[in-house]
């Protein structure tokens, strides 16, 4: 068993600094559990401290029901994968996925043995005899893979690993790390500040902001119903449009008005809110669930006739700019929806997905 | 909670374990002897009489009183301070004229060569300045008779004031490399696009240099002005082989004379007595000198 | 001062650069000449007007007399066994030390500028007492007294150029170590040092050269049985020039190796001169 369960955990630097200030986490055994959030959210912090990099402040660390706040990182029977790859220059491949081994006095042939079977599993064979300095990034980053699965650790610990590569490299390695996932059943905590691969490889989303949990859950929970604004914004690419808006209309007839525009509010979703009807509140809502109109609106659907200010063509996509009561709006259109800059086009806004925040807690509503 | 083991116990407190062993040694080999020696100052310790007893202030006194004692500290001031002060000036000049060459054949070789002087003894080098110097062995004179056309008759090691020049320039000979390579190591790290820009806008070199290249290399100056000055109140080695103090007591530093007291005189109390006074004296000339040099720094 | 570009023959700036290197040059040079020369200068050649610039008959006497007659054999040996302890030892307390205030930052402030400091002692101040220490202790002339000393004396260095050293590597090497199954130890011993290397053989070449050419500590606390060899110095103090043949064959066996030694690490000397505080 090697779930992590976190209770109480505080972090404070000398000079001040409190990089995690009471996070609580359960982190069940077998999956794949990324934390993620900007610099400084503390979350590469907290993941040193399950390793035992780091020593807590307060709260207590348990590795499958033990308690090992007082354990060496030798002794708590996890592995790490670092940032810069963290190879030893001096060692050839195989003595640098098997110095774990070595260090804890396991007899040469086992060594050996296990060395080949995980370089086996990463395709990384041929390269044993080598150094580091001769390997490429993305081979460098097999071998710290390496290194850590051949101990068979009951947590594997990842600390924002594919930062360095560049683009085409990061999504063939996302992949195989959620292959390798998939192929050893094991608990893997992943740390980064890429919002698609948290999206892609977790199990479970552990957002953080200044050393604080906003919110944990599946990823489409945390994409579909975020519940701070802060949540909303972080993940999604491109990033969901705020407005600022107030609440208008009375019982269940509710709507949005930024600036000319009223937005009708279905039905389903005008549960409490009539309260604060005369409020001002945040209006948010996706690129995505912005989109050219092509015949009548569905249900949930709202007309909004806009002009086009500014287009980038992707390809298959076209991110369209319009301008909403002196906010820019970003819509994201299907390639031939819009010509160009000055366009005067009419669009449907989905409000079954859009959410509305309260101005001062941050909080959806 | 389990007694910790052997291991354990040794990674947690790894960090002391570190610098015990160099903490120890100083404590025992420096920290230690300072305190005995202080003790020593306020005893009269001798060899042949048992017991020591109290004497309160009066070696302190005796040194104090001393007027070769008074001497020492003003050969020491005087010394010290020509020396670093010519070791800057030609070390900055050096610098400068090496630092803004690109790379021209031959220029490692030169660079290897000036620093040579910083790896030999100091008694190696008193004694090839007393080769160079030594009347009638040495060249000095003849080589001065020819350049100034008269005939050049100086002792140069037991004439005052020519004994104090020529113990200062085996010194500057000897350390000016300190100074290059400090200062050089400042000037390679000011930005070629500074310079550039200033010759653009037209600025003369003088002005550069004033404006430009002083304020860069400000913090390097003064490291290296501070590190040199400690280094040179020091001053023994050149003394006790180029002029042993001498003609009599005429070029005693503070250390040589300390050294005369305790170790051939052999009138110890006097010498620890003496030694404390003059490490009182370099930390407050360190303390001043810190604070003196920072202030245009931060102006 | 500002960036000469030639594009014209030699601009005034230039000439003065290059006499002014060549005179010092010429000031540096001269002095170690006449010093080599005067080594292999048959006695009957001393006196002469105009000075000898090279003899007619060089001859090798100087050299056989100081190294043994006046045992600068002796002396080079000792020196050699005294340097090299004391550097070993050195090295290895200094780097230990290093490692813990780069990694940990030991004891702050205080602890790093307490041992900065002993740099700046003045030798006579500590020299005396542990001259009366060792009277007591018996180490006066010993072998191992001097060691001890100079590995004191050379500490300060040593720590501070491998601080310098252990600053700029990336600490992730030795955590992975740990997160890999080592004890801090290991983590040190097999990651940290062998990494260290190039730092480590520096100071420590920085470490013999202060011990080989250290006279103050030598004078007073050796004798006739540890005597190192700047201490040789002294038997041809006081001669009128009579055994300046044998002084300079001495002074040249003496800067050979330590001007060798300097030269292959020059390129961490800034470091090195100003304990670590500058980037070479």
């Amino acid at each position: 068993m090697a779930n992590v369960r976190i209770t109480g955990l505080h972090k404070r630097f000398p000079g001040g600094v409190v990089a995690v200030r009471g996070v609580d986490l359960d982190i069940p055994d077998k999956q794949f559990t990324v934390l993620v959030g900007p610099s400084g959210c503390g979350k590469s912090t907290l993941l040193r401290t399950i390793a035992g990099l780091e020593e807590a402040s307060e709260g207590t660390i348990e590795i499958g029901g033990e308690v090992v706040n007082d354990f060496r990182p030798r002794d708590r029977d996890v592995a790490m994968v670092f940032q810069d790859y963290a190879l030893y220059p001096h060692m050839s491949v195989a003595n640098n996925i098997g110095f774990g081994l070595k260090a804890r006095k396991m007899p040469k042939a086992e060594v050996d043995a296990r060395v080949a079977e995980a370089a086996r599993m990463l395709g990384i064979t041929p390269l044993l005899a080598r150094y580091p300095r001769q390997l490429s990034g993305g081979q460098r980053q097999r071998v710290a893979i390496g290194r850590a699965i051949v101990r068979s650790p009951r947590v594997f610990l990842f600390d924002e690993p594919l930062s360095n590569l560049d683009a085409q490299l990061r999504d063939e390695m996302r992949g195989e790390i959620k292959r390798l996932h998939q192929k050893i059943a094991t608990t893997m905590i992943y740390v980064t500040h890429d919002q698609i691969e948290a999206m892609t490889l977790a199990d479970k989303i552990v957002l953080m902001r200044d050393g604080v949990i906003e919110q944990q859950g599946a990823p489409l929970e945390l994409f579909e119903r975020p519940r701070t604004r802060f949540v909303a914004g972080f993940l999604g690419s491109p990033a969901m449009n705020f407005l600022r808006a107030t609440l208008e209309g009375s019982g269940q007839e509710l709507a949005v008005r930024c600036g000319e525009a009223v937005l009708r509010i279905p039905a389903a979703r005008a549960d409490g809110l009539a309260a604060r009807t005369g409020q001002e509140v945040v209006f948010g809502v996706r690129p995505e669930h912005i989109s050219r109109a092509h015949g009548p609106a569905r249900a949930g659907l709202v007309p909004l006739d806009v002009t086009i200010d500014l287009i980038q063509p992707t390809g298959s996509r076209t991110y369209a700019t319009f301008l909403l009561a002196g906010t820019e709006v970003m819509a994201e259109l299907q390639a031939h929806d819009v010509e160009g800059p000055g366009e005067r086009l009419q669009l449907h806004v989905d409000m079954n997905r859009a959410v509305l925040i309260d101005p001062e807690t941050e909080l959806v509503l | 909670m389990r007694r910790p083991t052997l291991s354990e116990w040794s990674d947690r407190n790894f960090r002391w374990l570190l610098v015990a062993p160099a903490v120890c040694l100083i404590l025992a080999l420096s920290i230690f002897p300072l305190l005995f020696s202080l003790w020593v100052s306020f005893v009269n310790y001798d060899f042949q009489i048992p017991g020591h007893a109290f004497v309160g202030l009066k070696n302190f006194e005796q040194v104090v009183a001393d007027p070769v004692a008074r001497w020492s500290l003003v050969v020491t001031a005087i010394l010290s301070g020509s020396s670093v002060l010519l070791e800057f000036v030609l070390g900055l000049a050096l610098a400068l004229a090496l630092a803004l060459t690109a790379t021209f054949r031959g220029r490692g070789v030169i660079m290897s060569l000036i620093i040579v002087p910083l790896f030999i003894s100091p008694v190696v080098v008193g004694q090839c300045w007393a080769l160079m110097l030594q009347r009638p062995f040495g060249p000095t004179n003849y080589i001065l008779s020819q350049l100034l056309g008269f005939d050049v008759t100086i002792s140069w090691l037991t004439q005052a004031p020519w004994n104090f020049i020529a113990l200062i320039v085996a010194d500057v000979w000897q350390w000016t490399p300190f100074m290059f390579v400090i200062l050089l190591a400042g000037l390679s790290a000011v930005p070629p696009h500074v310079y550039e820009a200033a010759e653009l806008d037209g600025v003369g070199a003088w002005q550069t240099f004033w404006y430009i290249t002083v304020p860069h290399i400000a913090p390097m100056m003064l490291l290296a002005l501070t590190f040199r000055l400690l280094d040179a109140v020091k001053l023994f080695d050149i003394i006790f082989v180029l002029t042993g103090g001498g003609p009599g007591t005429n070029t005693y530093s503070a250390s040589y004379y300390l050294y005369t007291i305790g170790f051939t005189q052999f009138h110890l109390s006097n010498a620890t007595a003496g030694s404390w006074i003059f490490l009182v004296l370099t930390v407050i000339v360190v303390i001043f000198l810190v604070r003196r040099l920072l202030k245009p720094a931060v102006a | 001062m500002a960036v000469a570009r030639r594009r014209r023959p030699l601009r005034p700036a230039t000439v003065a650069r290059i006499a002014f290197v060549g005179f010092w040059l010429l000031f540096l040079l001269i002095p170690l000449y006449w010093m080599f020369i005067t080594s292999i200068k048959p006695s009957s050649d001393y006196l002469a007007v105009p000075p000898i610039w090279f003899p007619d008959e060089p001859t090798l006497l100087h050299y056989t007399a100081a190294l043994y007659a006046y045992r600068g054999l002796d002396g080079l040996i000792n020196s050699l066994i005294i340097a090299t302890s004391a550097t070993i030892l050195s090295a290895f307390f200094g780097t230990l030390m290093a490692y813990s205030l780069a990694r940990f930052n030991t004891g702050g402030q205080h602890l790093s500028f307490w041992v900065l400091s002993q740099r700046f002692l003045p030798p006579i101040a500590v020299v005396l007492p542990i001259f009366l220490i060792y009277r007591v202790l018996r180490l006066n002339d010993t072998h191992a007294g001097l060691i001890i000393a100079y590995t004191v004396f050379t500490l300060p260095v040593s720590v501070w150029m491998m601080f310098a050293y252990f600053r700029q590597m990336p600490g992730s090497l030795e955590e992975a170590a740990l997160v890999d199954g080592c004890t801090r130890w290991q983590s040190f011993w097999r990651v940290a040092v062998p990494l260290a290397v190039p730092g480590i053989v520096a100071a420590a070449v920085f470490a013999f050269i202060a011990c080989w050419t250290e006279f103050f500590f030598a004078l007073i606390l050796t004798s006739r049985n540890a005597f190192t060899l700047p201490t040789v110095f002294r038997a041809f103090l006081g001669f009128q020039g009579a055994l300046y043949g044998e002084a300079s064959a001495l002074a040249i066996v003496s800067l050979v190796p330590s001007i060798a030694l300097g030269i292959l690490v020059q390129k961490h000397l800034v470091r090195g001169l100003t304990l670590g505080a500058v980037r070479g």
